[in-house]
């Protein structure tokens, strides 16, 4: 589903180079649930950018559902996004100008979708993530957890082949982050694949598989002790 | 690309001030624009009307004479100063008059059909001259004869005005005589009756202001040279292309022949385009002024549009981000911008619209101006959605540069 060989990214000043990502490798297969982990500035999120095709890379190859996307232009890589990726983003990044309803539409739209299929999947979204009821409220009349929901349904209105969430329960007390983690785990089971970005031990253990970034680079859990005992513990004490 | 008129409308509706006070600047920009633009029109098409005269050729020399002398005097010594100018050689004619087309200032009249008529049936311009009076301004005579030498008097400016005989334009027969049989035909002129000999064509009044207005090609020509002790104007016919040559010979021999005169350096001889010119000051100067206000008007909305465009791209980079990341081309960004002015302009145009009706009819009902018509409403219109794309279209372009992975960083 996601693969990328000895991928690189750079950035670049007029004195200094530095390595956000450095021969970085992963595969991840169709219908998998990857939790991606690592210190603050390992380039957990320069990954998930460039997973989603919101940043180009500066060497190696990544294949996205069998395509090459390194040559793809700007309006090609658009494309991809609206049609094979959902993202859920730690800040939930709704239009606080538009509804609930039409913010789950925005992808919709940009695909060119009918109004009657688009009004289908909308309400199929909302009420997956328990939401329709809110369909005409705003942003801010929501709880963090709601608004969250809400962006999850937008996510999953375009019934994309990968799900990427950034952090999706960093700004979230523990009770939502159970409840959107729940949903998460929903839907992986109904068969999405998922790459979640975390530094929390106890999400990533609720994940199929862990993968480790230090500087840029994926490495065995066995290099990071601590978060490999964490992620351990975690496992053990989980109810399931 | 996609149209989104719905979110738009939705989220304009969460940004009332700023859209309100947009769409209210159109609206007034409209408003005046469209009165601006046809007052402009009006007073272009005022500028172009014609005189009648063969302009190009024509100059006139105002001659003011030292010293008193009987109306006796004065007209022996206008047909000596006639004669002087005529025989110049760069002169095709010349004749004497009270007054010319544009003068702004001259004598008009009340014409009547029948003596005991109370009420005028038309006003009219009343220029005295000669039998080269036609000749001289180059105006065609479409009915019955011009003056014979014989029936050309000298008035004093203190005798009625009686003559036998006149000469009307077509528009002041046309309007007495609506069958077309002027000619032959008893008018009454404050002074008594007399009869149409003659119609020309074409001979505008002596002014371009509203008073005149109402007889503005209603001329009649009466054969009479006025003898004034302070003297009068001489209109002068320079052959082609010796208007220049004439204009200087002129005054040159006026003053060999009769030194005791004053011809004013500064407007004592004037080309016809300089009178043209001197007529239409106040107008051109209006339609100036309009032009003016109608840039200024428009690059201030212009300024308007593209201030608050740039204020919203800048506040919402974020979603902007987040739009791009959920799919959104560069150009489904700069679409929406620009629908978003577009939606905006057309809320501003209609009520614009409502305004520059409403504006113009305050001004017909305040000014005795004309009724607006709809195209300049259209041509207003026009301008104003093209000038709001245009002034839209620098913000929006630096919206859809902004990256997708904008949506990732926090602000």
């Amino acid at each position: 589903m996601l693969k990328m060989t000895h991928l690189s990214k750079v950035y670049r000043t007029e004195v200094v180079e530095t390595y956000a990502l450095r021969d970085f490798n992963i595969n991840v297969n169709e219908g998998e649930f990857v939790a991606v982990t690592g210190p603050s500035g390992s380039g957990k999120t320069t990954f998930l950018t460039i997973a989603g095709l919101l940043e180009t890379f500066t060497g190696g190859q990544y294949h996205l559902d069998g395509v090459e996307v390194s040559n793809l232009n700007d309006n090609e890589r658009s494309k991809i996004r609206n049609e094979k990726i959902g993202f859920i983003f730690q800040a939930f990044n709704l239009i606080p100008d538009l509804n609930v309803y039409d913010n789950v539409e925005v992808p919709l739209r940009y695909r060119g979708m009918k109004s009657p299929e688009r009004k289908d999947r909308i309400m199929n979204a909302l009420e997956r993530v328990g939401l329709a009821s809110r369909a005409k409220h705003y942003p801010a009349e929501l709880s963090g957890g709601q608004q969250q929901r809400v962006a999850i349904a937008r996510a999953l209105a375009g019934s994309p082949r990968l799900l990427l969430a950034d952090e999706p329960t960093g700004n979230l007390d523990t009770q939502m982050a159970r409840g959107v983690m729940e949903l998460l785990e929903e839907i992986h089971r109904e068969g999405a694949t998922i790459v979640m970005v975390t530094h929390d031990p106890e999400l990533a253990a609720r994940a199929q598989r862990n993968v480790h970034i230090i500087d840029g680079q994926v490495v065995d859990l066995a290099e990071d002790p601590r978060f490999h005992h964490a992620v351990h513990s975690a496992r053990a004490n989980s109810p399931a | 690309m996609t149209v989104q008129i719905k979110p738009i409308l939705s989220a304009l509706r969460r940004h009332k001030a700023g859209t309100f006070l947009i769409a209210m600047q159109i609206a007034l920009t409209l408003a005046i624009v469209c009165n601006a633009l046809f007052i402009i029109q009006q007073r272009l098409a005022h500028l172009s009307e014609p005189t009648g005269l063969d302009e190009p050729n024509i100059f006139v020399v105002q001659n003011e004479w030292v010293g008193q002398a009987t109306a006796e005097q004065v007209d022996a010594k206008m047909r000596e100063d006639i004669s002087v100018l005529r025989a110049l050689p760069g002169v095709q004619d010349a004749t004497p008059s009270n007054s010319y087309p544009l003068r702004g200032g001259g004598w008009d009249d009340g014409i009547k059909l029948k003596p005991e008529q109370l009420q005028d049936t038309s006003g009219a311009a009343i220029y005295f001259g000669d039998d080269h009076f036609i000749d001289t301004l180059g105006i065609k005579l479409v009915a019955g004869r011009n003056f014979r030498s014989e029936e050309i008097t000298s008035m004093n400016v203190r005798d009625r005005l009686s003559p036998p005989v006149v000469i009307v334009t077509k528009a002041l027969a046309n309007k007495l005589f609506p069958s077309g049989d002027a000619v032959g035909k008893t008018i009454y002129l404050v002074g008594g009756p007399t009869t149409i000999i003659g119609v020309v064509e074409l001979l505008q009044s002596q002014s371009v202001d509203r008073w005149a207005a109402g007889f503005a090609y209603r001329s009649v020509i009466v054969p009479k040279r006025l003898a004034i002790s302070l003297g009068g104007w001489y209109i002068v016919r320079a052959r082609p292309g010796q208007l220049d040559a004439a204009m200087r010979a002129a005054p040159k021999a006026l003053f060999e022949h009769n030194p005791r005169r004053v011809i004013n350096d500064e407007d004592g001889i004037l080309s016809f385009s300089q009178v043209r010119s001197r007529a239409y000051e106040r107008d051109r100067g209006m339609a100036i002024l309009m032009g003016v206000i109608c840039v200024v008007l428009l690059a201030i909305t212009a300024a308007g549009i593209v201030g608050l465009t740039s204020f919203w791209v800048g506040q919402r980079r974020k979603q902007i981000g987040v739009r791009r990341a959920l799919g959104a081309t560069r150009q489904d960004i700069l679409h929406y911008f620009m629908t978003e002015n577009f939606l905006i302009s057309c809320g501003g145009v209609v009520v614009g619209t409502l305004l520059a009706v409403a504006i113009n009819l305050w001004l017909v009902t305040r000014f005795e101006m004309h009724r607006l018509s709809l195209v300049y409403v259209l041509a207003g219109v026009v301008i104003l959605l093209l000038l709001g794309q245009g002034a839209v279209l620098a913000p929006a372009m630096r919206a859809s540069r902004v990256p997708p992975v904008e949506a990732t960083r926090s602000v």
